[in-house]
């Protein structure tokens, strides 16, 4: 007998446990709804001016050089885009000159992606040894080499 | 001076001789009694006369042998009937086929008074040829005899023109508005083997009996066969071009049917002309006619001049020509085709990657050349030139020449501005680079980072 009074008595607490926790997680989650709610009425208003905030952050801290390789990462992704939208629409009849030209941008964008990431200043910890000329000038040479292989290819 | 005009002549004397066929003049004449050849004398007469060494032998010689010391002795054979039963042990049917394998020509002449002897039956079941049971039989017709020589046993047939019977060949034993006639005829049936040819038929109305048992009465279960089944002559060329021709009446081939004038039940009379076409017989049986030569064969680059290269690129623009020339009697000619035949080049690599028709380029005074150009296919390999000519009444042609075909070599391909689909990707890349230098320019000129001021 007693075993089994002893068996049944923690039952009740955890059951008591249970339901204290159900009210919490109840409760708590209704608190948190109103903060949400109201910012969901503002987004308008509020993506606007975080885009704002990025936008403004990034002109202010964003040096020269930085902004030069995003331009020209932008203009990259243009031309690359161009040639493949050229190809699904009018075919990729000397498939070597649709890899190449589509070639050269992805890997001029690869490469560009790479010089920003090892000229930046807040990575400055990552590379201590690389310095921003030396950065340069593995870009330029593996520019070079890209673009006598892509000239090659498209003979 | 005079030894050496003499030789001349005796050179001139030999190539005259030697001209008669291309497959050789010793001609051996079989058949049962020398003295018989008098019946056959203007036939034999017009075969010396072309230039044939003749020599006769009976069946009984004991010195008759087609081969010595493994060649043969003679380049074509003729039998005329003979009452032997077999031909005894030099001419079995096994020696006829070997005569034939080693490129000897032969031909049989059959007539329905004399049963035709074993060996010649034995051999030619071995080229799918049926003749009578009983190895007797005459053919009759009743509506197309010669009522001069016939009137009653009506077993002399007249056959008027003899036309080919498959269009698309030679017209060698065709004879415009001739007459010819086949006296006591042995008509044969011809199996469906592909080197057999019938050249005359008999008529619709024509029938084969034997007239020993059924003199009286034809039951039509005893009948050989009637009508077109039967032909009266039929030759058959083998695949090394050695041919064999079966006449149904040899008695075609004597003095008296060579001019004799015959006359069908309520027509006119005619003269006959066998001896025109025992000619022809002969001469096609021993390759006189429808042998045909290829002088050379030249393949080649349409814009280059070097003669049949080893070697091809795909897609080359190339040219083949074959020149051919055709004997025709005494001199080669230049070979024309049949009406509605076409000489045919296959480009093949296991199977054939073109099948071209070939048109008729130029003639020589003994040779027609016979050509086409046109671009090989997209598929490198080892590769044949093949023309493979084989026809009724024509020797074999299987011409194969071996070339290789390689693939583009990798500065043989059209470059990329030549190819305006690849203008867009070009400037794709002008873009990228010129992009490029543009960025570097502007980089350098810059401000280096984390210098301030």
């Amino acid at each position: 007998m007693a075993p089994k009074k002893n068996a049944a008595q923690p039952a009740p607490s955890a059951a008591a446990t249970t339901q204290m926790d159900t009210t919490t997680a109840g409760s708590v989650p209704a608190a948190q709804h109103k903060p949400s709610s109201t910012l969901a009425k503002n987004t308008p208003a509020n993506w606007d001016k975080v885009l704002q905030n990025i936008y403004q952050h990034y002109m202010n801290e964003t040096p020269q050089r930085t902004k030069l390789i995003d331009v020209f990462l932008a203009f990259i992704a243009v031309v690359g885009a161009l040639q493949f939208l050229y190809c699904i629409l009018a075919g990729n009849y000397p498939f070597n000159a649709f890899l190449s030209g589509f070639g050269a941008t992805v890997g001029q964008f690869v490469l560009t992606i790479s010089l920003r990431i090892q000229t930046a200043a807040a990575n400055k910890s990552d590379f201590p040894e690389v310095s921003p000329e030396r950065a340069f000038a593995d870009y330029v040479v593996c520019s070079l080499i890209l673009h006598f292989f892509c000239v090659n290819f498209i003979n | 001076m005079w030894s050496i005009l003499s030789v001349a002549a005796a050179l001139v004397y030999a190539a005259a001789v030697s001209a008669v066929s291309t497959a050789g003049n010793r001609l051996l004449v079989v058949l049962d009694d020398v003295a018989e050849k008098d019946l056959y004398s203007q036939f034999l007469g017009d075969l010396t006369a072309r230039g044939y060494d003749v020599s006769y032998e009976t069946p009984r010689s004991e010195g008759l042998a087609l081969f010595h010391l493994g060649e043969r002795k003679y380049d074509h054979l003729l039998f005329l009937p003979s009452k032997v039963k077999g031909l005894g042990p030099n001419l079995t049917p096994s020696h006829l086929v070997n005569f034939v394998n080693a490129d000897g020509n032969i031909l049989v002449a059959q007539t329905s008074t004399v049963p035709s002897s074993t060996s010649i039956v034995g051999f030619l079941s071995e080229l799918d040829i049926s003749l009578p049971v009983e190895r007797t039989g005459t053919v009759v017709d009743h509506f197309n005899y010669d009522v001069r020589s016939a009137a009653e046993s009506h077993d002399v047939l007249v056959v008027e023109g003899p036309i080919n019977i498959r269009p698309g060949l030679k017209p060698y034993f065709e004879i415009e508005g001739g007459v010819v006639a086949f006296p006591h005829a042995v008509g044969h049936v011809l199996g469906s083997g592909p080197l057999l040819s019938p050249v005359v038929r008999a008529s619709a109305t024509a029938y084969s009996y034997n007239p020993k048992e059924q003199a009286e009465v034809l039951d039509a279960d005893d009948l050989f066969a009637a009508g077109q089944q039967l032909s009266l002559l039929s030759v058959f060329q083998a695949r090394n071009s050695a041919r064999v021709t079966v006449l149904g009446s040899a008695e075609l081939l004597q003095n008296k049917w060579f001019e004799a004038v015959v006359g069908k039940p309520g027509g006119n009379s005619f003269r006959t002309d066998n001896q025109e076409f025992a000619k022809r017989v002969s001469g096609w049986a021993f390759q006189e006619i429808g042998v045909l030569r290829v002088n050379s064969i030249e393949h080649k680059l349409q814009e280059s001049d070097e003669l049949n290269p080893g070697i091809y690129r795909i897609k080359n623009d190339v040219s083949y020509n074959i020149s051919l020339s055709e004997w025709s009697w005494d001199k080669w000619v230049p070979f024309t085709l049949p009406q509605d035949d076409v000489l045919q080049l296959e480009f093949s690599m296991l199977s054939p990657f073109h099948r071209l028709n070939l048109a008729r380029r130029r003639t020589t005074g003994d040779a027609a050349v016979y050509g086409i150009s046109f671009t090989l296919p997209d598929q490198h390999g080892i590769f044949n030139f093949k023309v493979n000519y084989k026809r009724p009444f024509l020797t074999n042609i299987e011409e194969k020449n071996t070339v290789s075909v390689r693939h583009f070599a990798h500065d043989e391909w059209p470059r990329s501005f030549v190819i305006s689909g690849a203008w867009p990707w070009i400037s794709g890349i002008g873009a990228t680079v010129s992009g490029f230098v543009g960025f570097c320019a502007i980089w350098m000129y810059s401000k280096p980072v984390g210098k301030k001021n």
